[in-house]
């Protein structure tokens, strides 16, 4: 089938970059919150939260403007914003116009953090931060459900017209969001944490931290890594349910699914590059690295380059699921005229 | 809240000076951050209610101006068009009546006509099926659309687009599940068939239909029993495209044949070849 895509790449990258953002913004968010009531190991998850409110604005922007890039005329998107109706699109535009607004002014308030010289001012700003933090998860959330809503809104593309791709794609953009964040921590972190003070361990779990070297972190890349661990299971989870739902109906969800399912154009596009190196490679890694603590609580430990690949992997695999699930929507309609 | 943190502040002060303020200190920034959470909660809860609210109620009442819902039955008119598909020759003059019309672009039809072929020699056959916009009852390009530039008008029951609030998102090109949408290649807009409204509000026919040389075509108002449209629709039996998709389309095809491209999985049609006739070679 070489149908005429209508949507094309700026779609699927505004798709792809606006998920990443606003999960990279919500889950900063969420770790900033966890920084308010953890007055002990404050500083951690503060940096943790500077990431994502720093880097997490502009993949959003960058989407929005490759949106805006391809409607032609820049004054024409301002049409959106003359009304309010029940369109997915339209919600949408109204969601990423205050979410943009508010992850600016959240990331605004992050950057005199780095010289926290002004007493007062910090803890004027951490207020602003604790509010905007507060505001910015459910809108985050709200911007990552609907770029799934907005694809789908429409029985005539059967493919997207379920109700778990919207879920998928919110899991999908919390994981990207948080490999950001790991990405962005193996970059520009050039020395580990102080790791915490040394825990109770077994014989065994010694053995086993002293025979894999890598840098020592503090906890928070502990929750980083079990987070985003548990986010791709979920996200093997819903892709399963969704081809599993769709494989068990008679009619047009099934013969769209046939692209995906192997033997189809899309097959190998889907199963090597989103399941494979998006998902479950990433996964065992993630797996390998956290066992240790896991089981024997051991202080986490992970190599810079491991971290690196496993967060790419995840982006890599967030942007093909987003290719994979647009493309296919289109070269599939329904069946019989 | 700063303000009212103050006023406490000033009325606490008139106890013992030393300890109010301890316990002010203690107790300030817990109160302020849970009160913080709470008015944004709800400051952000009341806006996003407000206005799915004020959109529901909108909805609702331009609905309710609509005089009914959805069937044609309650519109006092609806415009539709009865093809008689025994009629068509497939000589595409509907296709270039509509092109001429409108000056259209290159590449881009708001009327085609397809041709479906199927079976082996010698047990061959060959159909038409002249397409169009349905100009649904339930319309999906409208409810998808977000600037409400695409909408049903409520004198006639034709769906159009207003160029000047269209954005160009391609959103009612995904939403139609009959293709009938475009992009105009020059001015960026979408654009479908509006049932030439130029015409139809002047009393004449639309272009494909008095250029139609089969008489294939038959243009009318749906919702009066006595137009010809009403009398073919009660005497024949007609189908329309994609009833599945619950958009109630306004075209009703007398003895059009619906095989797909799909159907040449079933082992008893042999072999089916769609021709479109457009710059899209597949039906989507």
């Amino acid at each position: 089938m070489e149908h005429e895509l209508t949507w094309h790449y700026p779609v699927i990258f505004y798709l792809y970059l606006a998920g990443l953002g606003a999960g990279a913004v919500a889950t900063g968010a969420y770790s900033f919150l966890i920084s308010a009531s953890n007055p002990g190991r404050r500083y951690h998850y503060f940096r943790m939260a500077r990431f994502g409110a720093l880097i997490g604005p502009f993949p959003v922007i960058i989407g929005v403007s490759l949106l805006i890039l391809e409607l032609g005329q820049p004054s024409r998107p301002l049409n959106l914003f003359k009304v309010i109706n029940l369109s997915p699109m339209s919600i949408g535009s109204w969601f990423l116009l205050v979410f943009i607004f508010t992850s600016l002014l959240y990331a605004l308030t992050f950057l005199p953090s780095f010289k926290m010289d002004d007493e007062a001012l910090s803890k004027r700003l951490h207020r602003v931060q604790h509010v905007l933090s507060l505001l910015n998860i459910p809108l985050g959330i709200g911007v990552a459900v609907y770029t799934g809503i907005l694809l789908g809104a429409m029985p005539s593309r059967p493919l997207w017209n379920s109700p778990i791709l919207a879920l998928l794609f919110l899991v999908s953009a919390l994981s990207t969001g948080i490999a950001t964040i790991i990405l962005a921590r193996s970059l520009l972190h050039a020395k580990s944490d102080d790791a915490e003070p040394e825990r109770r361990t077994r014989e065994r779990g010694r053995r086993m931290a002293a025979k894999r070297p890598g840098r020592r972190y503090h906890e928070t890349g502990y929750l980083l890594a079990t987070t985003d661990l548990v986010l791709i299971s979920i996200e093997l989870l819903v892709i399963f349910l969704f081809i599993m739902f769709a494989h068990l109906t008679v009619g047009n969800l099934k013969y769209a699914m046939e692209t995906i399912l192997p033997g189809g154009s899309m097959s190998v596009t889907f199963w090597v590059w989103v399941v494979l190196i998006g998902l479950v490679i990433p996964a065992l890694v993630e797996l390998f690295t956290v066992l240790p603590r896991l089981l024997y609580n051991v202080p986490f430990q992970a190599r810079r380059s491991v971290e690196f690949l496993v967060s790419v992997a995840v982006l890599i695999g967030g942007f093909m699921l987003r290719y994979v699930i647009v493309v296919a929507g289109q070269i599939t309609g329904p069946m019989g005229i | 809240m700063s303000d009212s943190m103050n006023l406490n502040a000033t009325t606490n002060n008139t106890g013992n000076p030393a300890t109010t303020d301890r316990t002010q200190a203690e107790s300030q920034q817990p109160v302020t951050g849970r009160r913080g959470i709470l008015t944004a909660m709800f400051a952000s809860a009341a806006t996003v209610l407000a206005a799915i609210t004020t959109t529901l109620f909108r909805s609702r009442s331009s609905l309710a101006d609509e005089s009914g819902e959805a069937g044609t039955d309650q519109r006092n008119k609806q415009y539709g068009m009865v093809i008689d598909v025994r009629r068509c020759i497939g000589c595409h003059a509907c296709t270039v009546a509509c092109k001429s019309e409108f000056d259209l672009p290159l590449g881009v039809n708001r009327c085609w006509v397809e041709y479906v072929e199927k079976g082996e020699y010698p047990d061959v056959g060959r159909s038409f099926l002249p397409r169009l916009c349905n100009h649904c009852s339930e319309p999906s390009c409208v409810y998808v659309c977000p600037t409400n530039a695409t909408y049903k008008r409520k004198q006639d029951g034709i769906v159009v687009v207003d160029q000047g609030l269209c954005i160009g998102c391609k959103y009612c090109i995904q939403a139609c599940p009959y293709d009938a949408r475009y992009q105009d290649p020059i001015m960026g807009w979408i654009d479908k068939c509006d049932f030439c409204v130029h015409r139809v509000s002047q009393g004449v026919e639309p272009s494909c239909v008095s250029t139609c040389v089969g008489g294939a075509r038959i243009f009318g108002n749906l919702a009066d029993p006595d137009s010809e449209v009403s009398k073919l629709i009660a005497k024949n039996r007609v189908t329309v495209l994609r009833d599945e998709m619950g958009t109630f389309p306004n075209v009703f095809y007398i003895a059009a044949d619906h095989t797909d491209a799909v159907d040449s999985r079933r082992p008893e049609v042999r072999h089916v070849r769609v021709l479109t006739h457009r710059k899209d070679q597949t039906r989507r």
